[in-house]
C-alpha cells in the first residue's frame, strides 16, 4: 500500500511537472516568407514594454554603450524599458542555444549569419521586414543584408561585415625588399605568394604561420578558400561548391605550403601566430584583420614606453593587412562574414511587441551607435546612416584601410534561394567531414586527393551528387 | 469465525494511512520533489522529445525516426565512431585509473595519519580545479612546437617532437594521459577507506604464514576491497561514458573526428545543429548502453559483493 502511495505521488508530481511544462498557446504563429508580399507594417504600441537583448562584447566597449544608448532609446521612448543579458563569447552561443530551445529567447540576440539557419529551422526566427519600414531597413546595405536573409526572408540586421584574410610584418618585407604596396593594391597569385615565404623563411623564422590547431583549421579553408572561388557554400545555380575541382587546388595547394617548410608542420593554436610575428618567428600570419593593425600600434607604443605590457620578446614592427592570394587564375575575392542582431520569438512573443523590438534593433544598429563600434573594429559601417555618422580615427594606416574597403567590397554573399535546411546541412558538412579530414592533411596524415575523394563522397551522400558541382568555378 | 475474522483486522490495521505515514512522506518529500524536478522530469522528458522534430513552437511528432537515424549505418554516421572512441578510452583509462588509485592508496596507507591526509589532499586538488582551467594548462603542455613541455621532455630523449592534439596518432592518447594524470582524488580516498576497513588478524596471520607484500595485497587487500573496486568501475564507466569537457576543450572531437565522443556528439547535436530530438534520442540509448554495462559489470564482479 505505501509503495502504491509513493507511486502516486510521484506519478502526480511529475504530471504536474509535465503540465507545467506544457507550451503556452502561440500569440502569433510563425511568419512565412516576405517573397514580394506587400506585408503591411506593425506599428508600435504605446503601451509599456520591456525588450530583451543578449550580445557578447562584440567591442571592447560594446556592452558599456549598450547601457548607455538603452538609457538614450529610454529617453526616446518612455514607455520602453530595455533589458539587457550580457555574455561573454565563450557562452554567448550556447546560452542563446538552449534559451532559444527552451522558448524563452531574448527578443534580440547577437548572431553571426553562419548561425541563422539554425535558428530559422527551430521557428524562432521573425521575419523582420513586416515590423519596420522599408525606409529604415533600406538604409542597410544590400549585400549585409543578405547575409541575414534566408529564403528571401530578412531575420535580422547586419551589425559588421568582418573580412579575415592574412596579415605580416610590413616592416620585416619591406626589408626583404618585397613590394607590400603593390600586394595591397593589385593582390597577388598563389605562386608570387610562395616565392615571398620562402624569402621570408630563414632558420629561426617561417615565411608564414597560420592558426590550425582544432577547429581552427576551418578559417584556413575558408580564408584560402576565397582566393579560389570558394567563397560560398553554394553556387548561384545553388549547387555545392566543395566538391569542385577548385577545392583540390586548394587542397593541394595547402598540402604543399605545410610540406614546404615555409610554415610549421605542426598544429599552432590561435593565440600564438600574432605574437610568432611580433617575436619576429613568423612574417606573414593568418588569419588577420584590419583590427590587427591597433594590436601592433599599441605594443609598438608598449615597447617604446618599456612598460613591461608589450609581448616578451617582441620587436617594433608595422602590421600590413594583406588580400588572399588567388589560385587556378579566380578573380580575387576575400572570405567575410556578417555579424548582427536577430529577432526572436518567445513565449511571450506579440504583434506590438514585436514593432517595439525592431525600433531599439534599428536604433542600435545604425547611426552614430553603430559608427563608434565600426571604429573599434577598423571596419566600414554597413549601414548608409553608419557611414554618415563615422568620424574616422585618427592613425589609422591609409594603405591598411585602402586594402581593407578593397576586400570588404570583394565578399561575396551567399545566392539567393539557399534554404535553412540546406544551410543546416552545409554546416554540419562543414564540421563533421571537411574540418576533420582537412586536420589530417594538416597533420600530413592524408594526401589533398583523399581528402577531396572522401568529401565528395561524404557531399554526394549528403546532398545527392546532382546537386553538387562537378567541375571548375569561375 | 473469530479465527478468520483476526487477520483481517489485522491487515486493516496494518494499511491504515497514519499520522505518522503523512509526517514521513512530508519529510521525505523534499528529496523527492528535487528527484522528481532533475533527475525524473528531464529522464522523461528526454524519452518524450526523442520522438519528436524538436521545436520550441510546434513540434513534429516523427516516431522513431531519431533513432532510426542515429542507428542507421553509414560510414558518414558519426554515432558509430563516436560510440567506438568513447568504449576505446573507456577501456583504457577506467581500469587504469582503478590499477592506479587502488596502488596509490596501497602506497599511503603505512604513513601516519597526518601523512595521509597531506598525499589524500595532494591527490584530491586536481579535482577541485575547474575542468576549464585543466584543460588550458593541458594545451600548454600538449604545446605541439618544438617549444612545447613534452616535446621538449622528449627531445631529452632523443624524441622527435609530437603533434600531440593535431595528430590521430596521438590526440586519443592525449586525451587518456590527461584523465589518468589529474582525476583519481575520489578513487584514492575511497580506496584508503576501504583499506583501512580490512582487520589487522588478517595481515597478522598471513605475516606468520610467511606471506609476501605481494601475497597479501593479492590475497587478502584484493579480495577484500571488491565492493570498493566494484562500486569505482560502474561509476568510473558512467562517467567515462559520459566523458566530454577534455574533447570539447582540448580537441574539438578532432582530428578527423578521432576524439569525438558521444557525449561531444550529442552536445553538438542539440546546441550547434539544433537537433534536440535527435540528441535526446541518442542521450537515451548512451543510457540504455550505460545501463546494459552496469548490469553486466555487477553479473561479472558483483556474485560474492554485498552491500
Amino acid at each position: 500500500m505505501k509503495k502504491i502511495t509513493a507511486l502516486l505521488l510521484v506519478l502526480v508530481m511529475v504530471l504536474g511537472l509535465v503540465a507545467c511544462g506544457e507550451k503556452t498557446p502561440e500569440t502569433t504563429k510563425p511568419q512565412t516568407g516576405n517573397n514580394g508580399e506587400t506585408t503591411p507594417v506593425v506599428e508600435p504600441s504605446n503601451e509599456p514594454d520591456t525588450i530583451v537583448i543578449m550580445a557578447p562584447p562584440v567591442t571592447g566597449e560594446y556592452l558599456n554603450n549598450l547601457k548607455v544608448w538603452a538609457a538614450d532609446f529610454n529617453k526616446l521612448y518612455p514607455h520602453l524599458t530595455v533589458e539587457i543579458i550580457e555574455t561573454s563569447w565563450g557562452d554567448h552561443s550556447d546560452k542563446l542555444s538552449t534559451m532559444a530551445q527552451a522558448g524563452e529567447a531574448p527578443d534580440i540576440a547577437e548572431i553571426s549569419s553562419g548561425a541563422l539557419g539554425t535558428y530559422v529551422e527551430m521557428g524562432v526566427a521573425i521575419d523582420i521586414a513586416k515590423y519596420m519600414s522599408a525606409d529604415r531597413l533600406a538604409d542597410y546595405d544590400a549585400n549585409a543584408v543578405e547575409y541575414m536573409s534566408l529564403e528571401g526572408t530578412t531575420y535580422g540586421l547586419p551589425l559588421y561585415l568582418t573580412i579575415q584574410s592574412i596579415g605580416a610584418n610590413k616592416t620585416l618585407m619591406e626589408e626583404l625588399g618585397i613590394d607590400v604596396a603593390k600586394i595591397q593594391n593589385e593582390g597577388w597569385t598563389y605562386e608570387e605568394f610562395l616565392d615571398v615565404i620562402a624569402k621570408g623563411t630563414d632558420g629561426n623564422r617561417f615565411g608564414f604561420v597560420f592558426a590550425n590547431a582544432g577547429v581552427t583549421a576551418s578559417d584556413m579553408l575558408n580564408i584560402f578558400g576565397a582566393g579560389v572561388g570558394l567563397s560560398n557554400n553554394f553556387t548561384a545555380d545553388l549547387k555545392y561548391t566543395f566538391t569542385s575541382e577548385n577545392m583540390l587546388t586548394l587542397l593541394t595547394a595547402i598540402e604543399e605550403m605545410t610540406k614546404s617548410g615555409y610554415m610549421p608542420n605542426y598544429g599552432v593554436e590561435a593565440g600564438q601566430r600574432m605574437v610568432m610575428c611580433q617575436t619576429g618567428n613568423a612574417m606573414i600570419f593568418g588569419k588577420a584583420m584590419p583590427l590587427f593593425e591597433s594590436n601592433f600600434n599599441k605594443n609598438n607604443a608598449a615597447l617604446e614606453a618599456n612598460d613591461g605590457t608589450a609581448v616578451e620578446n617582441s620587436l617594433p614592427m608595422e602590421y600590413a593587412f594583406l588580400p588572399v592570394p588567388t589560385m587556378m587564375g579566380c578573380a580575387e575575392s576575400c572570405y567575410g562574414t556578417v555579424d548582427g542582431l536577430i529577432a526572436m520569438r518567445n513565449k511571450n512573443t506579440t504583434d506590438e511587441h514585436l514593432a517595439n523590438v525592431l525600433l531599439f534593433m534599428d536604433y542600435i544598429c545604425s547611426g552614430d551607435r553603430i559608427a563608434s563600434c565600426m571604429n573599434e573594429l577598423y571596419l566600414d559601417p554597413v549601414c548608409q546612416s553608419g557611414r554618415d555618422a563615422l568620424v574616422l580615427q585618427e592613425g589609422r594606416d591609409e594603405q591598411n584601410l585602402a586594402t581593407a574597403g578593397r576586400c570588404i567590397a570583394m565578399v561575396e554573399a551567399p545566392p539567393a534561394g539557399v534554404t535553412a535546411e540546406m544551410t543546416a546541412t552545409a554546416k554540419k558538412m562543414m564540421d563533421e567531414h571537411i574540418v576533420p579530414k582537412f586536420q589530417l592533411l594538416l597533420a600530413g596524415e592524408a594526401t589533398a586527393q583523399e581528402v577531396y575523394e572522401y568529401i565528395c563522397e561524404a557531399a554526394y551522400d549528403a546532398f545527392g551528387a546532382e546537386n553538387c558541382v562537378s567541375g571548375k568555378i569561375g | 469465525m473469530n479465527g478468520t475474522k483476526q487477520p483481517r483486522l489485522a491487515t486493516q490495521r496494518k494499511f491504515r494511512f497514519t499520522n505518522d505515514d503523512l509526517w514521513g512522506y512530508i519529510f521525505i518529500a523534499a528529496a523527492m520533489i528535487i528527484f522528481c524536478v532533475f533527475t525524473l522530469y528531464p529522464v522523461f522528458n528526454a524519452i518524450y522529445t526523442s520522438f519528436f522534430n524538436y521545436k520550441p513552437f510546434g513540434s513534429e511528432f516523427i516516431g522513431l525516426k531519431n533513432y532510426v537515424d542515429t542507428l542507421k549505418y553509414s560510414k558518414f554516421n558519426l554515432f558509430y565512431k563516436a560510440a567506438w572512441n568513447t568504449l576505446v578510452y573507456t577501456a583504457v583509462v577506467v581500469p587504469s585509473t582503478l590499477l592506479i588509485s587502488f596502488s596509490v592508496a596501497v602506497m599511503i596507507l603505512p604513513f601516519s595519519k597526518k601523512t595521509q591526509s597531506v598525499f589524500k589532499a595532494m591527490y584530491y586538488l586536481p579535482g577541485v580545479a575547474s575542468g576549464v582551467a585543466l584543460s588550458v594548462v593541458w594545451l600548454w603542455l600538449y604545446d605541439s612546437s618544438p617549444d612545447g613541455l613534452f616535446n621538449q621532455l622528449l627531445s631529452v630523449f632523443g624524441i622527435p617532437a609530437q603533434n600531440w592534439l593535431s595528430s590521430t596518432k596521438t590526440s586519443m592518447l592525449s586525451l587518456m594521459i590527461m584523465a589518468l594524470l589529474s582525476s583519481h582524488g575520489t578513487q584514492i580516498i575511497t580506496y584508503i577507506a576501504a583499506l583501512l576497513g580490512i582487520d589487522n588478524s588478517y595481515f597478522e596471520a598471513a605475516e606468520l604464514d610467511g606471506a609476501t607484500f605481494m601475497q597479501k595485497v593479492r590475497f587478502i587487500v584484493w579480495p577484500l576491497v571488491k565492493p570498493t573496486t566494484l562500486f569505482l568501475l560502474v561509476t568510473g564507466v558512467i562517467g567515462s561514458f559520459q566523458v566530454f569537457m577534455n574533447a570539447y576543450m582540448m580537441t574539438g572531437g578532432g582530428p578527423d573526428n578521432s576524439t569525438t565522443m558521444i557525449g561531444l556528439l550529442i552536445y553538438n547535436n542539440a546546441f550547434e545543429y539544433g537537433k534536440y530530438g535527435l540528441a535526446c534520442a541518442q542521450a537515451i540509448l548512451l543510457a540504455i548502453v550505460i545501463a546494459i554495462m552496469s548490469m553486466f559489470q555487477f553479473k561479472m564482479m558483483g556474485v560474492d559483493v554485498e552491500y
